[in-house]
């Protein structure tokens, strides 16, 4: 029987289950894939591009998206649909900016995802041999498996495998810096100076690849003890942990190989950069259990890719912007299943042109592709940056002050579209390619492609469907039109 | 019966009582199937995502009755999500119990595990409601305004393949024309409620 007592059962009732800063932090990280980023991205980055400004690339996206974040969670207190980026341009700028942002941000988080096979089966075939794509096939089925089951990994498992990740990195990274090249310390990849460094373009758009995954803290804005604290502070916490570690460590990497052969050492050992130099002082054991957490890593990061994409394929389908079907559920698992398997239909079909192709794993699929999706990320965050600004310019908000609503997000934006700029012009460094290869060009116009479509899409709804036209940017809510989120929770 | 005890009989297997619906989506149903008993009974009315109490009077059910007085006792929190959510968190167990009382299931609970079992005592009672409702959207009948509803929850927490598993296309085109016809106050809950199961997706920590 339900039971009726003076003090209020629904505040206790619903603030029971609430997630603290912890909880939503920790499902932030091991979406942030410490290992992933730092074996794999980092020293393939510094491979291809031969860029040396990395470290101080972080430290700058950092800086610049802790300024976008201000806006960002401001901006998720006033809407549902927190956690996706196209919510906040279709509020801020208008249903058509949204549709195509939402387009943008479906191709680059399916290329973030799809791009991890690349690196999984590389890593897992250098380790116990075997066709790289064998070991990306049965990567495929496993995420493609569990994002239908909706089987949950436990969060302590992936929260025991994230600390396991941070630990080893930082042993790794201690190890660096008690044997530094030459015998000292060097601070030069952390030198501001770099910044100004030819193609320092490529080199932001690696780290701001890293960084992607800090604005889930959004989605849970519903689920939190407290939202106006839990989500800011979270997101902040999120963003400057991963600054450090991803810093620190390509920081470290570069001081144990000398800051001027960095490159040339990440060219000849690829993937086992920081494991070949952990081996000279750490023993075999610590490197088989770094090798291990790196293929838990990049699993744990395309479960979390491939959950983002089924969301906001799922949400799209909710609002009949994409076909229905993508809202359907599996009924006993609650899995948003039809969007979980055109996720994995698509990631499958670009494992076996790649397979099939005999392109390049490596740096053909993990490089580009990943590159290419943080490229998308990096545009579509220098949008909402914008949206931001244009939300709170339509409404006022006397909770909210300026530094919120105009001065960060204006800022911010301002600074983003100065990496966007850098990111477009270095294109080609970021790729490796000479800067005629027509690929500089082609990839990050598919963007503009799909942003055009969008638009398109938007206005054929506004006169075929004006009901769906209203509803965009409502997510799941879409049903019942705007909702305010004291609504949703007390 | 009542509207949650055939939702909940619909969401559930007619012969083990195993759940047919992952347990969120059955969660909120069941909420929604409560607040639905207390708008057929005329005791609330919905109106813009907000319910208001228009009658004090208790209703003939015990449940119902318990239901009613916590939206009494709690007039801060007048949004219709915020009492899915809330109800949501006892509906399972308060409809079983329902259904317990009235002799239609039995509880079971394993000896070891904590997980509980409403094992229905008659299977073709068990199986009527969602019977009833693939008759009537097959053969495109008239429904009533309470099978409707049901009908409408069942679309809403994703049970439509439960009920209508061959159904053809015409039938589901029928389901959504009754609810979109249903009364403004009870579309609403079903919009509602389809919003907050779709929500729980978005939502869901993986």
């Amino acid at each position: 029987m339900l039971s009726t007592t003076r003090v209020s059962n629904v505040s206790l009732t619903l603030s029971r289950s609430r997630l603290g800063v912890p909880a939503v932090v920790f499902f932030v990280m091991s979406a942030a894939a410490p290992l992933t980023v730092i074996a794999g991205a980092v020293t393939t980055a510094y491979a291809v591009t031969g860029i040396t400004a990395i470290p101080i690339a972080f430290l700058a996206v950092a800086a610049v998206l802790g300024l976008f974040s201000v806006g960002y969670v401001a901006m998720a207190r006033h809407i549902t649909n927190a956690g996706a980026f196209y919510t906040y341009v279709a509020h801020g700028l208008g249903k058509p900016a949204g549709v195509a942002a939402s387009l943008v941000a479906v191709l680059a988080y399916n290329a973030l995802q799809v791009a991890l096979y690349g690196g999984l089966g590389v890593a897992a075939a250098g380790l116990a041999g075997g066709p790289w794509w064998a070991w990306a096939l049965g990567a495929w089925a496993f995420v493609a498996l569990l994002g239908v089951l909706r089987v949950d990994l436990n969060g302590r498992v992936l929260a025991v495998l994230l600390v396991a990740e941070i630990v080893v990195v930082l042993v790794y990274d201690a190890a660096a810096l008690a044997h530094p090249a030459g015998g000292r310390i060097s601070l030069a990849t952390l030198s501001p100076a770099g910044l100004a460094q030819p193609g320092i373009g490529a080199a932001l758009v690696l780290a701001i690849t890293g960084f992607i995954g800090f604005e889930a803290a959004a989605v849970f804005s519903e689920e939190t003890r407290n939202p106006r604290r839990t989500v800011p502070v979270a997101t902040y916490l999120a963003v400057a942990l991963i600054a450090v570690l991803y810093a620190g460590s390509s920081w470290a990497l570069s001081v144990a190989t000398g800051a001027d052969r960095v490159v040339e050492v990440a060219r000849r050992d690829g993937t086992e950069t920081i494991f070949n130099l952990a081996a000279a002082h750490l023993g075999p054991t610590v490197v088989h259990v770094g090798h291990v957490l790196f293929l838990t890593s990049l699993l744990a990061a395309l479960l979390s890719f491939h959950n983002a994409v089924a969301r906001y394929l799922f949400a799209l389908g909710r609002e009949q912007v994409l076909p229905a079907a993508l809202g359907r559920t599996g009924r006993r698992t609650g899995a948003p299943t039809v969007a979980s398997l055109a996720q994995s239909a698509l990631a499958l079909a670009v494992i076996a042109a790649y397979a099939a192709g005999g392109l390049d794993p490596l740096v053909q699929l993990f490089f580009w592709v990943g590159m290419t999706g943080g490229f998308g990320a990096l545009a579509l965050i220098t949008v909402t940056s914008v949206a931001v600004v244009g939300f709170f310019a339509r409404r006022r908000h006397r909770r909210e002050t300026a530094w919120h609503t105009v001065v960060a997000p204006g800022l911010a934006a301002g600074l983003l579209a100065v990496i966007l700029a850098l990111a477009v012009a270095n294109f080609a460094t970021l790729l490796g390619v000479p800067p005629d290869d027509p690929l500089r060009w082609m990839l990050p116009a598919a963007y503009l492609v799909a942003a055009a479509a969008g638009v398109a899409w938007a206005l054929v709804l506004r006169v075929r469907r004006p009901d769906i036209y209203r509803a965009i940017g409502l997510g799941a809510n879409a049903v019942v039109g705007r909702v305010e989120p004291a609504e949703l929770h007390p | 019966m009542l509207l949650a005890d055939e939702l909940f009989l619909i969401a559930h297997d007619d012969t083990t009582g195993r759940p047919r619906l992952h347990l969120r989506a059955a969660e909120l149903g069941l909420a929604g199937a409560l607040l639905g008993e207390l708008l057929l009974y005329g005791r609330i009315a919905v109106h813009g995502g907000r319910l208001t109490v228009v009658d004090r009077r208790p209703p003939d059910d015990a449940l119902a009755h318990t239901v009613l007085d916590q939206v009494i006792a709690e007039p801060q929190y007048r949004a219709v999500r915020i009492w899915l959510a809330f109800l949501a968190g006892q509906a399972v167990d308060a409809v079983g119990q329902r259904l317990e009382r009235a002799g239609r299931v039995t509880r079971t609970q394993r000896r070891w595990g904590r997980v509980v079992r409403y094992v229905p005592v008659d299977m073709s009672t068990a199986a009527w409601p969602g019977h009833r409702l693939r008759l009537f959207l097959t053969r495109g009948e008239p429904m009533t305004v309470t099978d409707t509803l049901l009908a409408g929850l069942v679309s809403a927490t994703g049970l439509t393949s439960q009920v209508l598993w061959d159904a053809p296309a015409s039938s589901h085109e029928y389901l959504a024309s009754l609810i979109a016809a249903l009364p403004p106050p009870l579309r609403e809950l079903v919009a509602h409620l389809q919003a907050a199961v779709g929500d729980a997706v978005l939502s869901h920590r993986t």
